[in-house]
């Protein structure tokens, strides 16, 4: 057994600690750093200082309408229009979410982003999304876009096994599409494909040198953008982690060892382990100010960081709302249910029953204080107040939540859980002497209420006629 | 109201709720572990009381009494207020 090295002695207070410095609950629970990280690379000790994301300009982009798209069915003009519209909404004063991109092959491609620029939203801004080829810049010019995304695959599976080049001739190939671009006057921002997998001394630092080099020729708003694409999702936040895998470390031999400026460094991940959202936000540590997104986290195969989630995170991080408009997440996955794109119902933010419990304990808690189980201010962040769905295990609290939600009680005109008992025995007798096995929706105790409760519909519900 | 009424009249309805009998009832007796209550049975056993005597116990502290004798005892102070 290891020897005590210091005692922590009980410390008993007047008043309960909410910790509410990082758990205000008008906000999301907030992000915040007591130290700096130290990351061990080419043996040498680096110190990053994840408190800068506070002033730094970190921001978020979009790609619910090319990678995002990818992975469903196309949507129509009208659709992605006004999706454009609610994600400048929920964007705010600030530009939190800078840009978004489009696809530019099809004249409904141009169309919609010819009326989502119609609107005149100040952000996302609109940009483009071309492969390495330099007929594709045609529709770039016009369209008359300031700024395109170019696909430059750099691991040796793409190079070798895809594209059936070599290394040089990859690198050519790329840099003539972006002597293309500047030629333009359209600023490239080369998407680094399966930079996870690649061989970072070998291709991915000499390119993305003569890349700078190139840039030190042109204006500021013409200088190359580095995204990192972490293709397959393979990308690792640890620290320790080793190249190509370590985000830590890509961001850092990018940005100090090849002079990439944060500003012009964007990480696009993908979920395919389950890491999609904090190797984000990882990024955003390490000094990379873009985070690359999609809606819902909706993209190939198991989808990209989920603009929602990385819009909380911001707040987290900067440790205000900073002009951004939550409620718009809740109408625009209203929106998307209405238009067919499936949401999970415990999906975090929007699912259905993201914040209901089923549980009768939990229920309890609820009733007490809703700050017990509710991660944040759904109410005012999201326009979703906390529920409880009626089961077996939801007891009299869960029926006493359900019936107030219901009437709409707060406050003191909330009814205790003495005054809804017949409503909790019939509950109870569902399951402990009708055998039942399902849940009780919400029409079924609506329609119960009325029944049992016919002093309390009256007040609250008046007549059904 | 004298005590000995309350007494009966609550022993009745915490028979009736509970579906014991009164020989089982005692003022010792514990509403959970010896007549079996559970939690919406407590609920319902507040709500029976009020009924029965017509005024309106603060519900948390009413489900906080754990013996019949210890709910006469409560029930009392709210009918001879």
């Amino acid at each position: 057994m290891s020897e005590k090295k210091k005692l922590h002695p009980l410390v008993e207070v007047d008043e309960p600690n909410f910790i509410t410095e990082a758990f205000d609950y008008d906000l999301p629970p907030l992000i915040r750093f007591d130290s700096p990280v130290v990351e061990y690379i080419d043996g040498e000790p680096v110190r990053f200082d994840p408190s800068g994301v506070k002033t730094r300009d970190i921001h978020i982009t979009d790609t619910t309408f090319r990678d995002g798209q990818q992975a469903r069915p196309p949507y129509t003009i009208d659709q992605m229009v006004r999706i454009y519209d609610l994600m400048a909404r929920m964007s705010g004063p600030n530009r939190v979410i800078r840009q978004t991109e489009f696809f530019l092959y099809t004249r409904n491609d141009r169309e919609t982003l010819d009326r989502c620029r119609a609107m005149g939203h100040s952000s996302p801004e609109c940009t483009g999304w071309i492969r390495a080829i330099k007929g594709d810049f045609r529709l770039v010019k016009d369209a008359q876009l300031k700024e395109t995304g170019i696909l430059t695959s750099c691991s040796d599976y793409h190079i070798f096994s895809k594209l059936k080049i070599d290394r040089k001739m990859a690198m050519e190939r790329y840099c003539d599409v972006v002597d293309a671009a500047l030629a333009a006057g359209i600023r490239p921002r080369c998407h680094l494909e399966d930079i996870t997998r690649a061989d970072i001394d070998g291709f991915v630092l000499p390119f993305v040198e003569r890349l700078m080099e190139m840039s030190e020729q042109v204006p500021d708003e013409l200088k190359v953008k580095i995204r990192l694409c972490d293709t397959m999702g393979f990308g690792i936040s640890y620290p320790g982690a080793e190249l190509p895998r370590s985000i830590p470390k890509l961001i850092y031999k990018l940005n100090v060892e090849c002079g990439v400026p944060g500003d012009r460094l964007e990480w696009h991940g993908h979920n395919d382990f389950h890491k999609v959202h904090t190797n984000g936000g990882t990024a955003w540590l390490y000094g990379c100010d873009a985070v690359n997104t999609t809606l819902f986290g909706f993209g190939e195969r198991t989808g990209n960081p989920p603009l929602e989630a990385a819009i909380f995170e911001y707040i987290a991080l900067k440790g205000d709302l900073c002009g951004i408009d939550t409620t718009a997440i809740t109408e625009l996955a209203d929106y998307m249910r209405s238009i067919g794109l499936p949401i999970p119902a415990n999906y975090p933010f929007v699912g259905k029953h993201f914040n209901t419990t089923r549980a009768g304990i939990h229920a309890g808690g609820l009733r007490q204080d809703e700050r017990i189980y509710n991660i944040f201010n759904t109410t005012k962040l999201l326009g979703r107040p906390p529920r409880v769905i009626i089961t077996n295990n939801s007891g009299a609290d869960g029926v006493a939540i359900w019936v107030n939600e219901f009437f709409g009680l707060t406050g003191e005109d909330r009814l205790n859980k003495i005054k809804i008992h017949r409503l909790a025995r019939w509950v109870m007798d569902q399951y402990e002497r009708e055998g039942r096995i399902t849940a009780i929706g919400d029409e079924e105790l609506e329609t119960k209420v009325e029944e049992l409760m016919p002093e309390y519909w009256e007040k609250y519900k008046g007549s059904r006629e | 109201m004298e005590k000995s009424e309350i007494t009966e009249r609550a022993i009745k309805v915490t028979c009736e709720v509970l579906n014991v009998t009164s020989d089982m009832v005692t003022p010792e007796s514990d509403f959970v572990f010896d007549l079996g209550a559970e939690s919406t049975q407590s609920v319902q056993l507040v709500a029976a009381f009020d009924e029965e005597f017509d005024i309106n116990m603060d519900a948390e502290d009413a489900l906080e009494v754990q013996t019949v004798g210890d709910a006469i005892e409560f029930i009392e102070k709210y009918v001879n207020k």
